[in-house]
């Protein structure tokens, strides 16, 4: 029914090296200026040169070095496991994405990657040149919304395939939404929707916030979206708002003004190594636990840097946590495998990279095509498929997983049960109450070709 | 919010910074005041004290083995580099040397990476500096008060060598007037290794003694670095006077700034930095003449 | 290769632009990979101009990179700006502003301050463009959505759409600003920025305003920057806040070193080096995370062992073969443009400048208690001198006399503590060197004070530019080679000094003697009215002394000189006066007979040099 299955024919001896040769006589007669008609199908971004060969390739463009190195190689772990869970049938993967056989539409998944040092314009080269090179019919990374945002729009504009890794800015899927780009993991509006509440439950009305928010969008995004909330719904009331640049190391200024600013809470906007700092350096001067720490958006390996200890009776929202196991048998079933290879617990950045992946797999498959509009309306059709956590479906409208929000508390270290055993799940919200309006903030999602 | 429990609380913090800044920011100026090489690896051996005490501390448990090993493995490597690498950019022009040391720098930071991978590491603070101590107007973390003190004495340490010993005067001779070392008949080489890996050893002390208080990463010299430049551009190059009161300065304009708008602390500290260089180019306590 | 034929860089460039997209893809570099290498280029010939070529090493050029690029993107995204390539000049001309306002700032020093202070600067644009005006440039996002180039010609526009169209744009404004880059290095400024670069105390001592042209090589590297800038966001569509940190501006400078700097063309080639290493640890190698280590030992590695980086490498290889192949076929190699035979001192003369307050008789210098003290040490006291026109003055005096320090202040070098010199009857007491020199005295040093890296010739056309165009002009775009007055000038100079056969000969290949010469030449090519010649004689043979002795009388004809020696000799045959200086003060002045007969000069005199003795 597609164009892909129907030219399979008399590809298939061809080897890598050949298809490589092919792509560099591409690059010397400039493919642009001559459009490959393919069955009234215009050839469009890498397609159909990216799934010619017998494998196609994914680029991922992931910080490796620099300061958000950590979540980079956990989440480059979930893309490994799940390409060679698709291209080896595996019974999660399968049961994620059922179409699947030994590889999608009958091609090998190949995962290269590059060192973004979580820089927009590193990965928009990396990715430029998998391009290039590569012919990649699928782009992904990203460990903050900078690079999300800025992959988004060059997928748009490059006409390939973008899924985002670790993105918590409402922009991602909101102004800064792409026809091309989709996002499985949780945001800042659902974050702030989903741990307002359960604030509000457990402390009551009428309680004194202090928030520490990075200085960048992103970080204001979210100060406002969780301070809204609180204040409306619950009568709180923001103290003090903590602006620190980016990359601070010592907090102890900000610190000292939310000592004396009355505060009752901390909520910790930061993100990365300056979460881990803040964290620390919070209980330094004895704030916490005397004031509770609220961290609307976890960061994977926040308690394993900041340590145990200082995570106790910390409120978080995430997108995953492995202890989830017990309710969830897929998530079993993604922590043993993962566990099995990489010998550690894997935390939310492998499992929205993973899932993000399988739910492509799945698209590509049902769809039965790589040309990108097929893929694109595949995901629009909203249909409702599973994912670690129980069923989610992709908004048409902006691209955004709906999916649930996890609400954890910090245990005491006396009851971790293991070393990776730093949170204790308190609920599983689901995501589609926790979300704006689709229009809400802005999205237009653009042109299919 | 500006009450003068909190501003005396920022001041406070502004000295604990301060200090630790004059520390590197002394042991950058020496080297550069001696050798006349601008050591843009210092950041770097900021962190490897660091991980070098974290490394000891691991095994030993003891944070005074800790703190010996992080001052002293920095030493060796700030001795290795200059005998290996920086002796033979002496004659190169400055440019040279910047570019080196820069390399060196990408170099140290990766292969920590390499060895040690991304994930932050925390090395607590001795039992007894552990927790908080009031201090009447405010709580405040016992180590950090500690820390000042452990500063203050490396101070106290790096002045009685520089002021009261043999090296000490060669090496302020060395500041003053690196010809008239050469016509007294020392062997300049080995002096210089000699202040290369007492430069060295103070950014690799101030690396461990700061790990309790933000934990160590690969990245963690990079932002001292620039600060440092800061200081010694406010202080004066190659002045270890023109260090400690450049670092104590940098330190308040952070702090006293945050109150009121943290987003601007580093601006303010910028601002200052051009207002002395309007006012007095060669820094607060800089001699004219050196470049 | 700099001077015989015109135009051979450019064409060379212009065919390698067009080979370079059909040639290249086979050597693994992608469409894309060119442009950005091209995109660094053009960001590194202005960098390069700057440290390359001024020797000002910058580690904020990132600042300029990102304001030109936010600048035009705005325009172009949210502005609704249409013109692109407008937005980019507008950008450009915002960044060589902003350039101009941080010169002032980072310009104040130079060498290791310079550097820190830029990158503090660079940090703070950073800060600034990351939250005050997040408004205007995206803050952490950038501002996507920047159009692809198109260049609007009035009746048509013509649009770049593919990574081939772009290479053909980008390659189009790399032989642009590569033009303009050759013009500015080749121009009277471009000469004197390298005359800065290897000793700025002399540039400035020949009568060069050098903190204007520092900061015009640094509003030239800022423009550079922006206009790449603008090429950045254009190319990719997207406007990165990163192009305002500080690893791009080491980028470029590790860059830079690879490629070698003041060869223009190192940019280029350390970008090519390092995308290409970058992507081949990474992709082919599979070094992940590791990439970084092993592309940081393989820098630290180049720049302990090639000095001069890879352009510098071939440069110097050229050299050496074409080198060694002009020995072994005598004539047809390349022939020196002056081949002039060594011309006898005596017979070209170079006479002073006439300038408007020139007098023909009279003081032209007179200094009035004359102190100078540095800290406790008074190194002169209460000095009055007074020289009349085409006087040949000698001064001598044991060491530590103060003579030296004497000469420094005539020329302004060092201010004096108290007192006062009138120069042609106007006050010049705290001026600049500079401006000394332009107003027609100068000085020859004690310890040679030249242009290393430059060759005879154009050592003396920096001095000889001095005085032809004053103390600062800005002719980017002028050749001095097709100025025949300066080529009169600067021959005679070289004729006069003796060195018309070694006209391109580097300073680093000459003998002492030849680079006395050549000290003495520099402050004759400015044409003063007063020289001051500080030990003309020091470290010669006697041989050269005679002949030197021989030059200085000849060159004293229409001209009025002091001469500073110890060789009392040579002195009392040279001059018609003679000041004696003793412990700062003057002991006497007379004529030579008159200071050979005093008795009071030859206790003091050699009294002093024993005391000296005895001192040892």
């Amino acid at each position: 029914m597609t164009s892909d299955n129907r030219k399979l024919t008399n590809l298939s001896r061809r080897t890598l090296i050949q298809g490589g040769l092919s792509v560099a006589g591409g690059v010397i007669l400039p493919a642009g200026l001559f459009p490959v008609h393919a069955a009234g199908q215009t050839a469009i971004g890498t397609w159909p040169e990216g799934s010619k060969g017998d494998t196609v390739n994914i680029g991922a463009a992931v910080p490796r070095t620099g300061a958000y190195a950590v979540q980079g190689e956990d989440e480059l772990k979930g893309w490994q496991l799940a390409v060679e869970h698709i291209n080896t049938n595996h019974e999660l993967m399968k049961k994620l994405a059922p179409k699947i056989n030994n590889g999608v539409n009958g091609k090998k998944v190949n995962l290269l990657a590059a060192d973004s040092a979580a820089k927009p314009n590193q990965a928009v080269q990396e990715q430029q040149t998998f391009i290039n090179q590569n012919k990649i019919i699928l782009m992904t990374g990203s460990t903050s919304s900078a690079v999300a945002v800025a992959l988004n729009k060059f997928a748009q504009r490059e006409k390939v395939l973008y899924v985002a890794a670790i993105s918590g800015s409402n922009d991602t899927t909101g102004k800064d939404c792409v026809r091309y780009g989709f996002r499985q993991n949780f945001y800042g509006e659902t974050a702030a929707n989903a741990i307002g509440p359960q604030l509000v439950k457990a402390y009551g009305k009428n309680r004194k916030a202090a928030f520490m928010t990075p200085d960048y969008t992103y970080g204001h995004t979210v100060t406002k979206s969780v301070n809204d909330y609180l204040t409306e719904k619950g009568g709180w009331t923001q103290v003090t708002n903590q602006v620190s640049p980016l990359g601070t190391q010592d907090f102890s200024q900000y610190l000292t003004n939310i000592a004396n600013s009355g505060a009752e809470f901390i909520i910790n906007v930061n993100w990365g190594r300056d979460a881990v700092l803040s964290v620390q350096q919070a209980k330094q001067f004895g704030l916490t636990p005397a004031m509770k720490m609220v961290i609307p958006y976890q960061i994977p390996f926040l308690a394993k840097e900041a340590g145990p200890e200082l995570m106790e009776g910390v409120f978080a929202a995430t997108d995953y946590w492995w202890t989830l196991e017990d309710k969830y048998p897929l998530a079993k079933m993604f922590n043993e495998a993962f566990v099995k290879k990489f010998g550690y617990r894997p935390e939310w950045g492998a499992e929205n990279a993973y899932v993000s992946f399988a739910h492509w797999a799945r698209m590509v498959t049902e769809a039965g095509s790589f040309y990108p509009p097929d893929v694109i309306k595949q995901y629009e059709k909203g249909e409702t498929i599973p994912s670690l956590l129980g069923d989610v479906r992709y908004r048409p409208e902006d691209h955004q997983c709906i999916r649930p929000v996890v609400i954890v508390r910090g245990k005491a270290v006396k009851d971790m049960k293991n070393k990776e055993d730093f949170w204790e799940v308190l609920e599983v919200l689901p995501g589609e109450p926790l979300m704006q309006k689709p229009d809400a903030f802005g999205c237009k999602l653009g042109d299919y070709t | 919010m500006v009450n003068w429990a909190n501003f005396i609380s920022q001041c406070f913090n502004g000295l604990v910074l301060g200090a630790l800044l004059a520390l590197i920011s002394s042991g950058l100026t020496i080297i550069y005041g001696t050798l006349g090489v601008l050591n843009l690896a210092h950041g770097a051996m900021f962190m490897l004290g660091g991980y070098a005490g974290w490394v000891a501390y691991t095994y030993s448990g003891s944070f005074l083995v800790a703190v010996a090993a992080g001052s002293l493995f920095v030493m060796l490597v700030g001795i290795v580099v200059e005998r290996l690498i920086i002796r033979h950019f002496y004659t190169r022009p400055h440019e040279d040397q910047l570019l080196v040391t820069f390399g060196l720098s990408i170099v140290f930071v990766e292969a920590v990476r390499f060895f040690f991978g991304s994930l932050s590491k925390m090395v607590p603070p001795p039992g007894p500096l552990v927790g908080i101590t009031p201090l009447g107007f405010m709580m405040y973390p016992t180590y950090r008060l500690a820390l000042l003190g452990i500063v203050a004495v490396a101070l106290l340490a790096l002045y009685f060598v520089l002021y009261r010993t043999r090296i000490g005067m060669i090496v302020r001779a060395g500041i003053e007037d690196s010809v008239m070392v050469d016509s007294l008949g020392i062997d300049v080489y080995k002096i210089f290794m000699l202040v290369f890996g007492i430069g060295a050893m103070a950014a690799g002390f101030a690396g461990i003694v700061n790990a309790p208080v933000v934990s160590i990463a690969p990245d963690v010299g990079e932002a001292i670095l620039v600060q440092t430049f800061v200081v010694v551009v406010i202080g004066g190059v190659g002045s270890f006077p023109g260090a400690i009161l450049g670092g104590l300065i940098a330190g308040q304009i952070i702090s006293i700034t945050s109150m009121f708008n943290p987003g601007y602390a580093y601006i303010m500290l910028f601002v200052a930095m051009t207002l002395v260089l309007v006012l007095r180019p060669y820094g607060l306590l800089g001699a004219a003449g050196r470049e | 290769m700099r001077s015989q034929r015109p135009f051979l860089v450019e064409t060379i460039t212009a065919i390698a632009l067009i080979l370079a997209p059909f040639v290249l893809p086979h050597l693994g570099f992608t469409p894309n990979t060119i442009n950005r290498i091209l995109v660094w280029g053009l960001f590194g010939l202005g960098f390069d101009i700057l440290f390359g070529y001024t020797g000002l090493l910058s580690f904020g050029q990132s600042a300029f990179f990102g304001t030109g690029g936010m600048f035009a993107a705005y325009l172009l995204t949210e502005a609704g700006f249409g013109y692109v390539m407008a937005a980019v000049f507008l950008g450009t001309i915002v960044a060589a502003i902003v350039g101009y306002l941080i010169g002032l700032i980072a310009l104040r020093r130079t060498g290791i301050y310079f550097a820190m202070i830029t990158v503090a600067i660079a940090e703070v644009f950073f800060f600034v463009e990351f939250n005050p005006l997040s408004a205007f440039t995206g803050g952490e996002n950038g501002l996507p959505g920047v159009p692809r180039p198109s260049i609007f010609l009035g009746f048509t526009t013509l649009e770049f759409n593919t990574d081939f169209q772009v290479y053909g744009f980008l390659a189009f404004w790399y032989f642009v600003g590569l033009v303009i880059a050759l013009r500015i290095v080749r121009s009277p400024v471009g000469a004197i920025l390298s005359a800065i670069r290897d000793n700025p105390q002399r540039a400035a001592a020949l009568g060069h305003d050098i903190h204007s042209y520092k900061l015009t090589a640094f509003v030239v590297a800022a423009a550079y920057a922006g206009f790449a800038g603008g090429m950045l966001g254009l190319m990719q569509g997207f406007m990165p806040p990163d192009a305002f940190m500080f690893e791009t501006s080491g980028q470029l400078v590790m860059q830079t070193a690879i490629g070698g700097a003041g060869t223009l063309f190192g940019p280029l080639v350390g970008a090519a080096v390092w995308l290409y290493l970058s992507d081949f640890f990474q992709n082919t190698l599979h070094l992940g995370a590791t990439w970084k280590l092993v592309l940081g030992i393989v820098f630290v590695l180049l720049v302990c062992f090639l000095r001069h980086g890879i352009v510098g490498a071939v440069i110097d290889l050229y050299r050496l073969v074409a080198g060694r192949w002009a020995e072994t076929a005598p004539g047809a190699g390349v022939v020196p443009p002056a081949s002039v035979p060594a011309t006898p001192p005596t017979v070209a003369m170079m006479p002073a400048r006439r300038r408007d307050s020139d007098r023909s008789s009279g003081p032209i210098l007179q200094a009035t208690g004359l102190t100078k003290r540095y800290g406790g040490v008074v190194a002169n006291s209460d000095i009055d001198f007074t020289v009349n026109h085409g006087e040949l003055r000698g001064i001598i005096g044991p060491n530590g006399a103060g003579k030296s320090t004497f000469f420094k202040m005539l020329t302004c070098e060092v201010p004096p503590t108290s007192g006062q010199i009138l120069f042609e009857g106007k006050d010049i007491t705290g001026m600049g060197v500079a401006d000394v020199c332009q107003l027609g005295l100068t000085k020859s040093y004690q310890i040679n004070q030249l242009f290393n890296r430059l060759t005879v010739r154009e050592n003396l056309m920096i001095a000889a530019l001095a005085e032809t165009r004053g103390k600062f002009k800005l002719d980017l775009f002028s050749n001095p080679r097709n100025s025949p007055e300066l080529t009169e000038q600067v021959d005679h100079a070289m004729a006069l000094v003796n060195l018309a056969s070694r006209g391109d000969a580097q300073v680093s290949e000459l003998a002492y003697g030849e680079k006395r010469r050549l000290e003495i030449g520099l402050a004759l090519a400015t044409s003063p009215s007063l020289l001051l010649l500080d030990e003309p004689l020091a470290g010669m043979s006697p041989a050269e002394r005679i002949e030197t002795v021989k030059l200085l009388k000849s060159i004293s004809r229409g001209r009025t000189m002091i001469v500073i020696d110890h060789d009392m000799d040579a002195l009392f045959e040279l001059a018609e006066r003679v000041t004696v200086l003793q412990e700062g003060r003057v002991l006497v002045e007379g004529t030579p007979d008159e200071i050979k007969g005093n008795t009071k000069v030859q206790e003091a005199y050699l009294g002093g040099v024993h005391d000296v003795l005895a001192a040892q």
